[in-house]
């Protein structure tokens, strides 16, 4: 720990405080992670474990690095590579309207990032802004893996509680044990939303209820026509019929029709449906790219 | 995390080089021969195999607990910590990896207490099992340490299952071949080779015990390092040699006497 000088709190994350730092030696700031241990009898937290040992697989440029992990007495911390904002601060920094272009390159990274996890059969599980790290070059990177989980076969139960109400997908809203990687690309599908319409939450529903009737609103409410198996769904339960009611035009106004087209293929309420990520970044919409987004190797 | 072997931290990592290992290892075998060093491991993939079946965990935890016992003791010398210390250490970290959940600490050192009563008396007398959960949470991060973070171990249970697929259910061969696995556990091999590679050395193993003749082609066509699978062969088939004349029960308190240790004693 003598190797780091503390410079400020940044935030709270999922089992720990987290740091600004500075490496004495280097100058290179960083971001540290202390892991709590007040539970005496779990030790080192299954979470912050899960974070570990998941990053130090995971080594791509979309994907916040880990550098090192410092063990002292009782204490653990990690090191991370520090991105100036969140991209939720990067909304409340924005005036007026996001560049469209600045919403193509993030969306791109984001489900770069996306693709690589899943390749190595990690879910991320907790896709939100504050989550996607931004730093001063534009670049995106995913971070805050302590919900993450490699899947194996089988897939096995996973609990229902992990990700943020509002970037829930409607699956996991009922209840569904099984879900896989669709869970991240409806996740991408609200920020890709809410990047385009520069910070504004497309579904911020206030209890499960709310959730679902918001996206049911939107896109329809499914049946077992659209949706094999819903009703079978542990949780299900008969909400309103809607009719898909907005189109994507108003929803999303500024964003270009194959923006729209990308957005209802990861929006869809039938998780099978779902595009999934290494498919999505061949879409059209990512046709006209700035080449250094779309070149730049890991 | 299937599927990605050649980027993980285990291959790029932890495939060590023989002579390395030897070399890592001269410490201890200065005091004890080869031989010896291969049966206390022996002893202790037991401890930790018996530990694993009374928590009840799958045998992939198990698996993966034994590979973090033999990475830490590949970089250091039985002297460092002691072994049974570190076994119950590595099955607790190894069930939150693979995400078995919590194994509750208490009811490991319970566990930890009635088998070593109960199954390795022979080994230990009528001494008590002598850690406590504050051993080891602290051993937890030292070992976490000495791995290098590196937590996820790809075993051969999934590419064997794989291949018995490929070449036609086989219920008896898949049985066969899946206790060699285990077995391989006993030697250097996970430390040496893929996993997929010994999946096929305990696949070709198990042929021979049964007398599968009618295999010889599927294996001729395998794109894989011939030398490599006999080597892992040689490795499996040297301990089943070694067990036919060797009696745990009768040698293992001298060998565990003759065993490098920590100067300090734990605290009782």
């Amino acid at each position: 720990m003598q190797k780091y000088e503390k410079l400020e709190k940044i935030g709270e994350g999922t089992y720990g405080t987290v740091f600004k730092a500075k490496n004495k030696e280097t100058h290179e700031i960083v971001a540290l992670k202390r892991v709590r241990l007040d539970d005496d009898d779990e030790g080192v937290p299954s979470s912050a474990l899960r974070e570990i040992c998941l990053l130090k697989e995971l080594k791509h440029k979309n994907i916040v690095r880990l550098y090192d992990v410092l063990h002292s007495e009782k204490k653990l911390t990690l090191v991370f590579e520090h991105c100036d904002q969140d991209l939720k601060k990067y909304f409340d920094s924005l005036n007026g309207e996001i560049d469209l272009d600045v919403v193509k390159s993030f969306m791109y990274q984001l489900l770069r990032g996306l693709a690589f996890c899943h390749s190595h059969n990690v879910l991320h599980r907790d896709l939100k802004p504050q989550n996607l790290l931004i730093n001063k070059n534009g670049e995106l990177k995913l971070a805050d893996f302590g919900l993450a989980r490699a899947f194996g076969i089988p897939v096995k139960c996973y609990s229902a509680e992990v990700v943020t109400l509002w970037y829930r997908p409607p699956d996991v809203l009922f209840g569904a044990k099984l879900y896989t990687t669709s869970i991240d690309m409806w996740s991408a599908g609200c920020i890709f939303a809410e990047l385009a319409n520069s910070g504004r939450p497309l579904f911020p529903g206030s209890d499960v209820d709310d959730q679902l009737k918001r996206i049911f609103k939107m896109l329809g409410t499914p049946n077992e026509e659209s949706w094999p198996g819903v009703t079978q769904l542990p949780d299900y339960k008969p909400l309103p019929i809607y009719q898909p009611s907005l189109g994507l035009a108003q929803v999303v106004p500024r964003l270009s029709q194959r923006g729209r087209d990308l957005l209802s293929k990861l929006l869809a309420c039938n998780p099978a449906l779902r595009m999934p990520a290494d498919e999505t970044m061949a879409h059209a919409y990512f046709h006209d790219l700035n080449p250094s987004v779309k070149n730049d190797r890991c | 995390m299937a599927g990605n072997f050649w980027q993980s931290s285990h291959h790029q990592q932890w495939i060590l080089d023989k002579q390395d290992l030897i070399r890592d290892r001269q410490h201890d075998l200065n005091i004890l021969t080869d031989e010896e060093y291969q049966k206390i491991f022996n002893f202790f993939a037991s401890i930790i195999q018996v530990l694993g079946e009374q928590l009840k965990l799958r045998q992939q935890v198990i698996a993966t607990a034994t590979v973090y016992f033999k990475r830490f003791y590949a970089r250091n010398s039985l002297k460092c910590i002691d072994p049974l210390l570190l076994a119950p250490t590595c099955v607790f970290l190894a069930s939150k990896v693979e995400e078995f959940g919590v194994i509750s600490n208490s009811r490991l050192i319970t566990t930890c207490q009635t088998v070593i009563k109960n199954k390795f008396s022979y080994a230990y007398g009528q001494q008590e099992f002598p850690y406590r959960t504050n051993h080891i949470l602290e051993c937890e991060f030292y070992l976490l340490e000495n791995l290098d973070c590196c937590l996820i171990v790809y075993q051969p249970y999934r590419p064997l299952l794989l291949f018995v697929q490929d070449i036609g259910q086989d219920d008896q061969l898949l049985t066969y071949a899946w206790r060699i696995v285990n077995d391989s556990l006993r030697t250097d091999v996970s430390l040496l080779f893929p996993p997929y590679q010994i999946a096929i050395s305990a696949l070709h193993i198990a042929c021979v015990m049964l007398g599968k003749e009618n295999l010889k082609p599927w294996f001729a066509e395998l794109n894989v390092d011939m030398d490599k699978i006999q080597e892992i062969v040689r490795s499996i088939i040297n301990i089943y040699e070694m067990w036919k004349s060797y009696d745990e029960k009768k040698e293992i308190q001298g060998l565990l006497g003759k065993m490098p240790k920590p100067k300090p004693a734990p605290q009782r």
